[in-house]
């Protein structure tokens, strides 16, 4: 390589390698140590040095096999995944439809009022659904069915185990997922060419027969894009079901998953585990690793990846 | 875009209603916490007669009083000041970077850097969150001893923490904005005996200035929304710790804390009306990559 262009790779490229060794690798490896030690309360003095090999990773197992709380944990995280990247691709894929087939101006206040739990303050988007979905008659859910007649008292939604918490976090967090598949499929649709539209449309097909046998095929590699992408966001999301369970909206259990136990056990309140939060962090982050490669392979990326064209 | 001219009217009512029925949850939400602010107690309860209007809760607000009984007076303004200091500083952290990565991998081509494009993405889809133990850690290994640094320190390091997390994305974001400039602007430039750091600043940047100003809004939104990184690392308070630790406290009047939720969201808002196109065209246009 010339003198010239090392010198030129090194100014453009040194801020990002050295936030990516900051902040990526170096607390990879930290978090890896971490787990095999017995950090306490982060009590570093005492603890940074106490090794115990794979001990936080057996406590880690014989809790998945023995502990109702972590299996409680395990369940929801499977469960809101699950459901959620369902919610987020289905929903996405629906609004970027509906708002394909209506004008320009409705479809684009649409587009953005949906990219708002996206975007708004996460302890205001919190905060709103808190009183959304209150346990007690203030709550809005409650005082709509109330006066409906459904229901004669208010019901606690969040701490009905396990459907009700895993219904709300569900839901706050389909929400914030749903933006995503719709803005992605919105550009696909936007890509896909006129004329075949306009063709079908003279054929006499309805919107429906359209989407499903024309839009929907020439989207294949969008919906496993966002029903990839979205999967390893979820399973390692945790902002939006925080506030939450710290307000006691959902319970604990059934409203914590993988990810929001992780910093929870480390950060909480009360006894801190760091170790087997790093422990289990670490499980987290093979998973999403592999997930990552996956994906990757999946996608083919690699072949959109073109050489600069000009570059001498 | 767009459907074609023999779309039927009545179709396209129906699905505009069926989407406004989709988002009522959404609107309703938003639109009571607002409400509430401007009333004596919550009206999330859909109870006309709990409404009573009054100003007394953006009042005391202003004045800082957000206890109505105890007494217990926050600097609302000084709150707002950090919020805005650390998405300021995440937003300016994400757009140099990105700025400087983003045209490297647009427009030279290295050893590795095919490599270092995949590396990216894997960190875009990489639990970032999850590593916050280590990054705690660093965290507290490097603390300084002195008193006064602490905070300084710890609004510094929030800031590149938090940046962090948004920075493979914004490369790929900034890349993608690269790439649509024509390689002859640039050639111009170095057949005049530029050097490519000269081309960047004098030639690429000003033509790409709707990109940076959209990378810098999304990265100013993610600081400015944050709850996790500011309670874990930053010393003082932010209007998200604020609203968290306000919620089930006694003292607290819950109509002044859905004032405070009402100004923190007032940016999100501002910044929608008046970016929207910008917002929904360059998301839309990193993905492609």
């Amino acid at each position: 390589m010339r003198k010239e262009k090392l010198r030129d790779l090194s100014f453009f490229l040194s801020p990002m390698v050295l936030m990516v060794l900051l902040f990526y690798l170096v607390p990879l490896i930290m978090t890896i140590y971490i787990s095999m030690t017995r950090m306490k309360n982060w009590n570093v003095e005492r603890y940074l040095t106490e090794f115990v090999g794979i001990y936080n990773y057996e406590r880690l197992f014989y809790m998945f096999q023995h502990d109702p709380t972590f299996k409680a944990v395990i369940m929801t995280t499977i469960v809101f995944v699950g459901i959620t990247l369902m919610i987020n691709v289905f929903g996405g894929l629906s609004l970027a439809l509906a708002t394909f087939f209506i004008n320009e101006r409705a479809a684009s206040s649409y587009r953005l009022l949906w990219l708002l739990p996206r975007m708004s303050p996460i302890a205001v988007y919190s905060l709103v659904w808190y009183y959304f979905f209150h346990g007690s008659e203030i709550g809005t859910l409650n005082s709509i069915l109330m006066s409906l007649g459904l229901i004669s008292e208010p019901i606690p939604w969040g701490q009905v185990t396990p459907w009700g918490a895993w219904s709300v976090i569900i839901f706050v967090n389909g929400l914030v997922g749903v933006s995503f598949g719709m803005i992605v499929f919105t550009s696909a649709l936007n890509q896909i060419p006129k004329e075949l539209v306009i063709a079908a449309r003279v054929d006499g097909a309805s919107s429906w027969q359209i989407s499903k046998r024309i839009l929907i095929p020439m989207m294949k590699w969008h919906l496993l894009y966002v029903l990839t992408w979205q999967f390893l966001s979820l399973l390692t999301t945790y902002p939006h079901l925080f506030l939450l369970v710290e307000w006691d909206l959902v319970n604990r259990d059934y409203g914590t998953t993988l990810a929001l136990y992780v910093f929870n056990t480390a950060f909480g309140r009360g006894e801190q585990d760091q170790g087997l939060a790093a422990a289990a962090a670490v499980v987290l982050s093979i998973i999403g690793v592999i997930g990552g490669f996956v994906t990757l392979k999946v996608l083919q990326f690699e072949k959109m990846m073109k050489k600069p064209r000009g570059d001498f | 875009m767009k459907d074609v001219e023999t779309r039927p009217k009545r179709y396209e009512r129906v699905i505009i209603l069926a989407l406004l029925l989709a988002s009522l949850p959404l609107i309703l939400g938003f639109s009571l916490l607002t409400i509430s602010s401007l009333s004596t107690n919550m009206v999330t309860n859909l109870d006309p007669d709990s409404f009573h209007s009054t100003l007394e809760n953006w009042i005391n607000l202003f004045k800082g009083k957000i206890a109505t009984t105890g007494g217990i007076r926050v600097n609302i303004w000084r709150i707002t000041l950090n919020t805005l200091v650390v998405a300021l500083g995440v937003a300016g952290v994400v757009t140099g970077i990105s700025a400087l990565a983003g045209y490297s991998l647009s427009r030279i081509d290295f050893r590795g850097r095919k490599i270092l494009m995949v590396l990216l993405l894997i960190l875009h889809a990489f639990p970032g969150v999850a590593l916050i133990v280590g990054v705690y850690l660093l965290y507290r290994l490097t603390f300084p001893q002195s008193h006064d640094l602490v905070g300084l320190y710890s609004f510094i390091y929030v800031i590149l923490a938090r940046a962090a997390l948004e920075i493979p994305m914004s490369i790929w974001l900034m890349k993608g904005f690269f790439d649509t400039i024509p390689w002859e602007f640039e050639w111009s430039g170095i057949i005049d005996g530029a050097s490519r750091i000269t081309v960047w600043r004098k030639i690429m940047l000003p033509l790409i200035k709707p990109g940076v100003l959209a990378v810098a809004l999304f990265a100013f939104l993610a600081g400015w929304q944050d709850i996790i990184y500011v309670r874990t690392f930053l010393i003082h308070p932010t209007l998200a710790t604020f609203i968290e630790a306000n919620i089930e406290a006694e003292y607290s009047h819950m109509p002044l804390i859905a004032a405070a939720g009402t100004v923190y969201l007032l940016p999100t808002i501002i910044f929608f009306i008046t970016a929207q196109q910008l917002l929904l065209q360059s998301y839309s246009g990193g993905i492609k990559g």
